[in-house]
């Protein structure tokens, strides 16, 4: 070995060192899409405009987030715990018994798909602001309502929440006054809304998009909740706001009540804001998984074994059968005993918001039954749901309660649903309007109230007018309209009802410890999760 | 015996194969004078492969497992050497008669040879915590994975695999919990080949294996040394030797022993369950005893020059769930040849392994726990038998007829993994030598489901049922491939007293993976199963698939100095420079540097009864990588599945988001370790033993937090979270307690304690809870169960405190302020997860032909959250499942399931892992048959412990499901939880039989 030999063994190594030393680790980024090369053209910018939006896709339709939040904290809507299904750690029923915390699912659920919202906005609008062309303008107005919009759910349901607009902005950040959150939410509406198309419900170019009407419609429901938000009342400005959606001429009532909920529902003039879902491409709407029974999944041949859970009770079922509460034309229905045996009632056509009594397989005739049924149930194996449910927990009868039926299951469903589901329905607004109308001249015999309440009631009722009425009268034609429709929590603590007795809820211990006073249950606990990760966040009063 | 004959090397060594292959043997015999003897240790133990050669001439044999040996001599005045590895070697004449050698050890174990990084040393020379464990001491019996072998045998060293599933892979920790990077097992070496899977060899071709326990020993390994090393050193055929044609078989019976206790049918009936009119035992009815086999044929020896080895396993092996184990082929050659008068060495390994596993389904357990006891396995009647499958089916959620689940739905795996290592080095001066080394090992796994149009069972990984989706099948590919390269210039003199060997290099890695993932439904007959092209769903649209592809490069430079004065004092020096592609811009490169000492004491005084004192310490820094790539950049990709379109102008369009937060300061974690040790032997190396004290500190640990959304784009990130301390003490004693006789006795024991802390957590989560786990489905994915908290040790099992129930029969829970609440707001520790300390005891014995040991080893101060308690011990679930009912049963409760401290339960243990009795046959000294041994083995014959769950052993994370929907990691932070996807434990007995020809 001489020095010339070693000389070349050591070249060798330096040239595999030389070329070997290079650490870029996009080179061998094979299949992902790296934050400095996406964003160049303008399918990728409409893609990226897609997240904000895609984001609703996992909300309203199923049992993660806003509606058992609106819902089971309700009188209208309970999860029972039945046997070993549902029971779940028990967080359904500290839903229902307004015992909820910190750690429970459903709020943290919401809070992570509002948050994601609202951080989505603001990317994009940091994204489109350089742009400056008209179209990417456009779109920041559009995602400025629609973060907004989240602003509103958050307000609603959390209260004081932080307010976070600057995404350059790397701070994790601090709660708001319940005020400030307010006072954001409506700023921003008014602000954006003229630079948001004014389209009516079948117009393509702003289908599932916050348009001018969608801002305004979240407005006026913002108004119309402003004196538990703020302690002061906005009835005329809801009443504005309603009559701006009223008066575009563009929203009707539907002419059946189903034509909003049926599986082909798209086109229904009372559309001001839909989710477009679809069972394949859209997904995310899933009641049939989340009401009806495992036995039912041949029935109407979904893709998945339902879930056996969410469903109705006999109260609130019985405000639409009892003549006393809801007059109208008399007929047989499903009773309210502990067999669901069939009695004399009141045949409101919105009953078909459930589905109750025997129940078939696919030929419409078979009876279905359950080998499984409970002993205790007097009805036995043949799948019967009766309005009457035993116990909320533990061992509620796998076969009762009514199941939420208002939106149409199609036949061979992937679980699914591909029905379009309206975030803002015209008859909301209708409603709204009635109800402001009402506290402002604190009448609830206003003609204006009256006359709207009474066209509802005709028209997707078919029950007879209120001859007078009272906020009992309207609260429960509200609550038979918009069943399942994720208000519910939030009309009754506008009735100041929330707190008090209903079906599985004994009334709240009184306190002020939520904002502006009212009872801290009123808003949700922030969750515990958010809270360790963010070290700015404070905990709503009377959580820990 | 035979005699070798240094002929044309390839001729022989193509006869050698052929032989191997037509499984007989024939050699020719030389010589005129033939030689007897026997040679045996000094207590009179036959030492087997001992060379014994003719001086001056060619013949050279080794001994067989008897250490008897038959030379042909030339006359009776030829001389015989004898030497033997670790042992002083004798020359003597031949003279007459049988001769009865009897070899003296050198410095007993301290002249082993230990594998360490880039090299070996003498035991006598090691400066850090490197344990070796030989063949002769590796676990006997059932073995169907490497990391069984050393089960119990090395302090400092985990493994655990609770339950017997055969298709599933141990936890292997070092000291507890040592790193939460990208691998919490050790990085494995296999004869040189840096980080491939420990079971790239088959368990019957290792010679030894060596862990470096120690930072400092696994310095030299960088980013990837911090959860230790691993060496693995196949076996080779001595060069010179006879070839040595060896089969090991056996034969296993394996079977439950212990299931989740539940009501049977009588009790079920009494608890006011559903009647059913059947009587089915559902853990009975999906068991089965497992039958399984294993076979491995070995050939070894060498020539001139050469040695190599050639082997085949083939195993095939039953899980105690009926329709489940796997069958599996390996192969294995090694070569080594010099050249150029021995200063080229070249060394060349292939290995081949092809698994074909039916993995089953683990919610068989489940279900065979819960469901009704009184409900028939097979119906007719159309009110149980709800597919038409002629199953007995109910519906609840999460419940399905086990026996159906494991009888009609397939779920297959096949894996084949393909090692390439070969090596080349020369010996430019003396003591001067280059090496080169070019390594490759790829992977590929394949897996095939299908739930039949007859399944009722829904709750697959799948998520759907085949009845409701017409049948469903399921494919996906993986594929990984990785390459090293490495080049090292070593150097090794004497001056004077002073030894110096010292090492430097260049090593290149890259990694690729990728893959993809089809499901659809909807065939027209479950015939076509396998034809995806007969599924309706494409055409549909309800079909999904998946598809990734990532990659990553490594590249360092290292260097090491080791420095012997006389043998008496000991000095290594070592530091790697590392990169990886993994890291944020500006933090690519990290630094790892060693340094350890060691001082034998009994040689600079004389001490009684001292054979040896090695005082040591040693500190070192080693690495960790994150677990997987591009965490340091921002990364859009679709927002969610084909089912999170965009409506868009009337269409569904792709909608991108964020994926991933950018994380560009994302650098090395860096663990600091000081080892302070020391071996002794005494009494005439009679007592040998090594103890160990450590004391690390991991910092700038990478883990994947939860951020606050908004600022963060989305709500996970991979950073440098805070800091790991950990210290305790390993001690291994070994004794002969009967030695030199007919009847030896040997025991061993090793301890090794615990104490691992997250110290800090960095300033953006200072006070916050990391690695939260949760109680999982049905409901309870955010029930928080366990969490790692700042200033507290790691394994903390978080939740309401139990206190009792009302007389009501509802839940109490402690309030916090020592109070009774039905509220389960406060939370507080439950218990630990990780263990106080393990231990571990072997015996061995011998009597004459007879040998017998036995294994026991334990695990003391670790709690498990039962989760099938937390589930389903509570009377209410009667309704609709059957009661797990262990000693904690309260039939009194009324309350729905709330999870608390009522289900987190003591779990220490011990058990006899293992007891092999053996026997020798004597045989003929020259015969065709070398050597023959037969013994039996029991593993698991019994376990001490109060844990009511099927397997008390530890849970060191809790496993991600990488084929759920979406996949989920592994997590390192949340020890102690006991799923439900346990399988049951089982005891194994095992024939054995060992042949040598």
């Amino acid at each position: 070995m001489n020095y010339s030999s070693i000389s070349k063994y050591a070249l060798l190594g330096l040239l595999v060192f030389a070329s070997c030393t290079k650490l870029d680790e996009n080179a061998v980024l094979y299949d992902k899409v790296s934050g400095s090369n996406f964003n160049k053209t303008d399918a990728e910018l409409v893609a990226s405009l897609g997240s904000a939006y895609t984001t609703l896709l996992g909300t309203f339709g199923n049992a993660d987030n806003i509606m058992p939040m609106q819902e089971v904290t309700a009188d209208d809507i309970v999860v029972p715990t039945r046997g070993a299904d549902w029971g779940d750690g028990g967080h359904w029923v500290r839903l229902k018994t307004h015992t909820y915390n910190a750690d429970d699912p459903r709020p943290l659920n919401t809070w992570n798909f509002l948050f994601k919202g609202v951080n989505t906005c603001n990317r994009l609008v940091a994204l489109f602001t350089p742009l400056g062309t008209d179209i990417s303008k456009k779109y920041i107005s559009e995602l400025q309502a629609l973060r907004a919009i989240y602003y509103y759910w958050l307000l609603d349901l959390f209260g004081n929440v932080p307010i976070s607009t600057d995404f350059s902005n790397t701070t994790p950040p601090a709660n708001n006054t319940r005020q400030q959150v307010y006072d954001f939410v409506e700023k921003e509406l008014l602000a954006n809304a003229p630079n948001l198309q004014k389209t009516g419900p079948n117009d393509e170019s702003t289908y599932g998009r916050v348009n001018f009407y969608t801002a305004y419609a979240c407005l006026a429901k913002l108004y119309l909740n402003a004196k538990v938000y703020t302690g002061t009342a906005q009835w005329d400005k809801a009443i504005a706001a309603c009559d701006t959606v009223i008066n575009s001429g563009k929203y009707a009532l539907a002419t059946n009540y189903n034509d909003n909920f049926k599986t082909s529902n798209k086109g229904s003039l009372e559309f001001i804001w839909v989710i477009p879902y679809d069972g394949i491409k859209a997904t995310g709407f899933t009641y049939p998984l989340i009401t009806l029974h495992m036995a039912q999944q041949p029935v109407y041949n979904i893709g998945l074994q339902p879930w056996n859970g969410f469903a109705s009770v006999q109260e609130f079922y019985q405000s639409f059968i009892d003549p006393a509460q809801n007059p109208g034309p008399q007929g047989t229905v499903v009773g309210l005993d502990n067999k669901g045996t069939p009695t004399t009632g009141t045949l409101d056509k919105r009953l078909s918001n459930f589905i109750v009594g025997p129940q078939y397989l696919a030929d419409g005739v078979t009876p279905l039954t359950d080998d499984a049924a409970d002993a205790g149930d007097p009805d036995g194996k043949p799948i019967h749901f009766t309005p009457f449910i035993n116990e909320l927990a533990p061992n509620a009868w796998r076969q009762s309660g009514a199941r939420i039926g208002k939106w149409e299951f199609a036949k061979g469903n992937t679980g699914n649903l591909s029905n379009q589901y309206a975030i803002f329905r015209f008859a909301d607004i209708l409603l709204t309007k009635a109800e402001a109308q009402a506290w402002k001249t604190s009448n609830w015999n206003d003609p204006v109230s009256l006359a709207i309440v009474n066209q509802i009631r005709t028209q997707h009722g078919g029950v007879t007018p209120y001859p007078t009425m009272t906020s009992d009268l309207f609260l429960a034609e509200r609550a038979r309209e918009m069943f399942a429709e994720a208000t519910r929590r939030q009309d009754l603590i506008r009735f100041g009802l929330y707190n008090g007795a209903f079906r599985f809820h004994s009334p709240d211990a009184a306190d002020n410890l939520g904002p502006g006073g009212i009872n801290h249950l009123n808003v949700f606990p922030i969750p515990n999760t958010q809270i360790n990760a963010n070290k700015n966040l404070k905990q709503n009063p009377g959580y820990n | 015996m035979y005699q070798i004959l240094s002929k044309g090397k390839p001729k022989h060594l193509c006869l050698l194969i052929i032989s191997f292959l037509l499984f007989s043997v024939t050699f020719a015999q030389q010589g005129s004078l033939q030689v007897k003897g026997k040679v045996s240790d000094e207590s009179g133990q036959p030492l087997a492969n001992v060379t014994v050669l003719v001086k001056g001439g060619r013949s050279a044999v080794v001994t067989g497992g008897d250490g008897g040996f038959t030379i042909s001599v030339p006359d009776a005045k030829a001389k015989l050497m004898i030497s033997y590895v670790g042992f002083q070697s004798q020359e003597l004449s031949v003279g007459s008669g049988t001769l009865d050698i009897k070899l003296s050890p050198i410095g007993g174990k301290l002249n082993e040879v230990v594998v360490v990084g880039y090299g070996t040393q003498k035991r006598r020379e090691v400066t850090s915590a490197v344990t070796t464990v030989t063949a002769e001491q590796f676990n006997k019996g059932n073995i169907s994975d490497v990391a069984q072998l050393l089960q119990g045998k090395v302090a400092g060293l985990s493994i655990a695999k609770p339950g017997g599933d055969p298709n599933a892979g141990f936890s292997i920790r070092l000291r507890g919990l040592s790193t939460l990077g990208a691998s919490t097992s050790p990085l494995v070496v296999v004869d040189g080949q840096v980080g491939v899977d420990i079971n790239t060899i088959d368990p019957n071709d290792i010679q030894s294996i060596d862990v470096l326990k120690d930072a400092a020993s696994a310095a030299i390994y960088g980013t990837r040394g911090s959860a230790g090393v691993i060496i693995v050193t196949t076996k080779r055929g001595s060069r010179g030797g006879a070839p040595t044609i060896a089969y090991n078989g056996t034969t296993t019976a394996e079977s439950p022993n212990k299931f989740t206790p539940h009501m049977d049918a009588a009790q079920y009936k009494a608890a006011g369950g559903a009647d059913l009119k059947s009587n089915t035992d559902w853990n009975k009815a999906i068991t089965r005893t497992a039958i399984s086999q294993t076979h491995n044929l070995s050939l070894s020896g060498g020539g001139n020059g050469t040695s190599y080895t050639a082997s085949v396993n083939y195993r095939d092996e039953q899980g105690v769930a009926i329709r489940t184990g796997f069958k599996q082929l390996n192969g294995h050659f090694g070569l080594t040849q010099k050249a150029l008068k021995d200063k080229l060495v070249f060394t060349l390994d292939l290995s081949s392994t092809k698994r074909n596993a039916q993995i089953g389904w683990n919610d068989a357990f489940k279900y065979a726990t819960i469901f009704n006891p009184t409900a028939p396995i097979h119906t007719k009647d159309p009110g149980g038998d709800l597919t038409g499958g002629g199953y007995f089916e109910q519906n609840f959620v999460d419940y399905a007829n086990p026996v159906a689940i494991l009888e009609q739905n397939t779920n297959s795996r096949v894996g084949k993994r393909n090692n390439f290592n070969g090596s080349a080095t020369y010996e430019i001066i003396k003591g001067l030598k280059f090496s080169v080394r070019y390594a490759q090992e790829n992977v590929g796994t394949y897996n095939w489901a299908y739930l039949p149009k007859q399944s009722f069972y829904v709750r697959s990984f799948l998520g759907v049922s085949g009845v409701a989706r017409n049948g469903y099948a399921w494919k996906r590919d993986d594929e990984s491939f990785n390459q090293l390269y490495e080049n090292t210039l070593s150097y090794e003199t004497k001056i004077h007293k002073l030894g110096v060997s010292a090492i430097g290099g260049y090593s290149y890695q890259d990694f690729q993976n990728n893959g993809f993932a089809v499901q659809a439904g909807n065939f027209l007959t479950d015939a076509s199963q396998e034809d995806f092209s007969a599924s309706l769903d494409f055409a549909n649209g309800k079909a999904t698939s998946a598809s990734y592809k990532n990659g990553s490069k490594l590249v360092a430079f290292f260097g090491r100095l080791n420095l012997n004065y006389d043998d008496i004092a000991f000095l290594s020096a070592s530091l790697r420079r590392e990169g990886s592609t993994q890291f944020g811009a500006n933090h690519k490169w990290g630094m790892f540097p060693a340094v350890s000492a060691g001082l034998d004491i009994s040689k600079i005084t004389e001490l009684s009864n001292v054979n040896s004192l090695k005082l040591r310490a040693s500190y070192g820094v080693t690495g960790a990588l994150p677990s997987g790539s591009y965490y340091s950049l921002f990364l859009y990709g679709p927002t969610g599945a084909a089912g999170n379109l965009f409506y868009y102008n009337g269409n569904y369009i792709s909608a991108y988001g964020p994926t991933q937060n950018a994380n560009p300061d994302l650098k090395w974690e860096r663990k600091a370790e000081f080892d302070a040790g020391l071996d002794f032997a005494l009494f005439n190396n009679r007592l040998t033993g090594t103890f160990d004290y450590y004391n690390r500190n991991t910092s700038d640990l990478i883990f994947n937090v939860t951020v606050p959304v908004p600022p963060f784009p989305t709500d996970k990130q991979y950073r440098n979270i805070g800091t790991l301390k950990s210290s305790g003490v390993e001690l291994l004693l070994g004794y002969d307690i009967l030695k030199g006789g007919a009847f030896t006795w040997n025991t061993s024991v090793n301890f090794s304690s615990y104490n691992v802390t997250l110290a800090s957590l960095n300033k953006d989560l200072a006070g916050s809870y990391v690695g939260a786990s949760n109680l999982g489905t049905p409901g309870q994915e955010q029930t928080q169960i366990t969490r790692a908290v700042e200033g507290q040790p790691i394994g903390l099992l978080w939740g309401p405190i139990y206190r009792g129930v009302d007389a009501n029969g509802k839940y109490q829970f402690d309030d916090g302020k020592g109070k009774l609440t039905a509220s389960t707001d406060y939370k507080a520790k439950m218990g630990n997860g990780l263990p106080k300390f393990e231990f571990g005891w072997g015996n061995t014995f011998h009597y004459n032909n007879f040998d017998l040991n036995f294994f026991l080893r334990g695990a003391i101060g670790h709690d498990l959250i039962n989760t099938y308690r937390a589930f389903y011990e509570n009377p209410t679930v009667k309704n609709s499942y059957n009661v797990v009912n262990s000693k904690y049963y309260n039939p009194k409760i009324t309350d729905g399931q709330i999870f608390s401290s009522l289900f987190v339960e003591k779990a220490s243990y011990a058990k006899l892992d293992n007891a092999t009795l053996g026997y020798t046959f004597p045989l003929k000294r020259d015969g065709t048959i070398k050597s023959v041994r037969a013994y039996i083995t029991g593993q698991n014959l019994f376990t001490i412990t109060g844990y009511t769950g099927v397997d008390p052993e530890v849970r060191y994370d809790d496993p991600g499901n990488p084929f759920g929907n979406p996949p989920t990691a592994a997590n390192t932070l949340a020890p102690g939880i006991d799923r439900r996807e346990t399988w049951v434990r089982t005891r194994s007995f095992t024939l054995g039989l060992n042949l040598k020809f």
